[in-house]
């Protein structure tokens, strides 16, 4: 329980960054999307069920304030939890550099999955395919940026508050 | 090896119970979820639009006096304008209030103005929307108009409880009656693509055909007052294109919004006065 607090406290720490760092881009026309990094960590390193709590955690907090459905971030954070906890046994998942990647593709998936449901709000959402481009590009190249440090923060917070993730179990075998 | 099938697919029938599980939660649920994150939130946005205040009031602090004079003289010239505007609109409140009572008319809904910091912008090619940092404590309601000197901002579209998320007229969740700057035919005007690296833009529906715009010659749109939220005449942006529409019975075409919009950090929520 307390890791999951500890987990949602940092969690809760970069939505107020990434949001701060959106609110001072508006005059720009970019927004960042920063999915993957609230549900990378606790996909590679958690048991399932805390990860989907952080995963649903992480959802409400992107939910509030728009207009999409309530719970539509936190279903798709839930789902890319289960699907990099079903590959995770493959990848060397304490490298920093395949971690960086599949918060990557985690990013990009979760970016095109809730740009998918916000399509319906658009009359016309033929004219934004260079916007939805460049907030893409903007948000991958800086998640690669920033994902050492906020993964790094992750795991000095749990090792500060004594609940480090599990160490690596062995390579999944089936009977 | 169904066994093995079996444990692979696991996960995915977990998230579909999840799936399922999270469309059967009751709505009262979701709404207590929704409103208990947000509260969670607000103070976040509302101590970082402090600090934004705090950084605006040391760095005007540096300022010399010859700025700070400069400054005061200019604003004494800019009440003096408001001071006849407020005298002429005195004026013609009464020639109103005198021409309702003469010829029966209903009265036209009266608003307060409610000025209010902006404390979070959040815009993306989806939506458009802003926190502001006056709520249910200043008595905001849904649906308020809320505008600034340039013109219509957007509507209120949620309440809490000392914040309000402001649904920005570049918002494609957003639709607004309005008419052609000195013609009385409405139509209508809905937010939607907002490239990058440039100002918001709009849509505007059911144009009459004898209408045009271009880039050179824009026509200006302002709110018809029709529908009951936003009162006649408040500016929206300026229409640059037109096309005749597929059924060709009304023009179709893109509107210009105020560039401001997108650094906005002080508007003015309109609340309707209540009848009684």
């Amino acid at each position: 329980m307390r890791r999951t607090i500890v987990f949602f406290f940092t969690q809760f720490l970069l939505w107020g960054l990434v949001s701060q760092v959106n609110h001072e881009l508006t005059p720009w026309g970019i927004a960042l999307f920063m999915g993957g990094l609230f549900v990378g960590f606790s996909a590679l390193h958690f048991e399932r069920r805390e990860a989907l709590i952080g995963a649903f955690a992480a959802g409400f907090l992107h939910d509030v304030g728009t207009p999409l459905p309530f719970g539509t971030h936190a279903v798709v954070f839930a789902t890319a939890v289960i699907f990099i906890q079903h590959v995770r046994h493959r990848l060397n998942r304490h490298e920093g550099l395949i971690t960086v990647m599949v918060i990557l593709i985690a990013n990009l998936g979760l970016f095109l999955a809730v740009s998918a449901v916000a399509v319906r709000l658009l009359p016309d959402a033929g004219g934004l395919t260079s916007r939805v481009f460049s907030d893409l590009i903007a948000s991958q190249l800086t998640l690669a940026l920033v994902a050492p440090w906020f993964l790094a923060l992750q795991a000095k917070a749990l090792e500060i508050a004594g609940v480090a993730a599990p160490a690596e179990p062995g390579p999944r075998s089936y009977p | 090896m169904p066994h093995r099938s079996f444990h692979a697919s696991r996960p995915f029938l977990l998230l579909g119970l999840l799936l399922a599980g999270w469309l059967l939660v009751p709505t009262l649920v979701k709404r207590v979820l929704g409103i208990s994150f947000f509260e969670l939130q607000a103070p976040v946005s509302v101590a970082a639009s402090h600090v934004r205040d705090l950084q605006d009031f040391w760095s005007l602090r540096t300022r010399t006096r010859h700025d700070l004079i400069a400054a005061g003289r200019d604003l004494a010239r800019l009440n003096a304008s408001y001071e006849v505007t407020l005298q002429q609109t005195e004026t013609l409140r009464r020639e109103v209030a005198r021409l309702e009572a003469l010829l029966r008319i209903p009265t036209l809904p009266g608003y307060r103005s409610e000025p209010a910091r902006v404390a979070r912008r959040d815009f993306n090619a989806w939506w458009q929307r802003l926190t502001i940092r006056k709520g249910r404590n200043y008595g905001i309601t849904v649906g308020s108009p809320v505008i600034f000197s340039g013109g219509v901002v957007g509507k209120v579209a949620e309440v809490h409880a000392y914040t309000a998320v402001v649904d920005l007229i570049s918002s494609p969740t957003l639709r607004i009656a309005a008419t052609l700057e000195g013609d009385s035919r409405p139509l209508s005007f809905q937010g939607g693509n907002n490239p990058a690296f440039g100002p918001a833009r709009g849509i505007v529906d059911y144009v009459p055909t004898d209408a045009s715009a271009s880039e050179v010659m824009p026509r200006r749109i302002v709110t018809s007052g029709l529908g009951g939220v936003f009162p006649a005449g408040l500016f929206i942006g300026e229409i640059t294109r037109l096309e005749t529409s597929t059924d060709g019975l009304f023009k179709t075409g893109e509107v210009r919004l105020d560039s401001r919009l997108a650094e906005l950090a002080e508007v003015t929520v309109l609340v309707p006065e209540r009848a009684d």
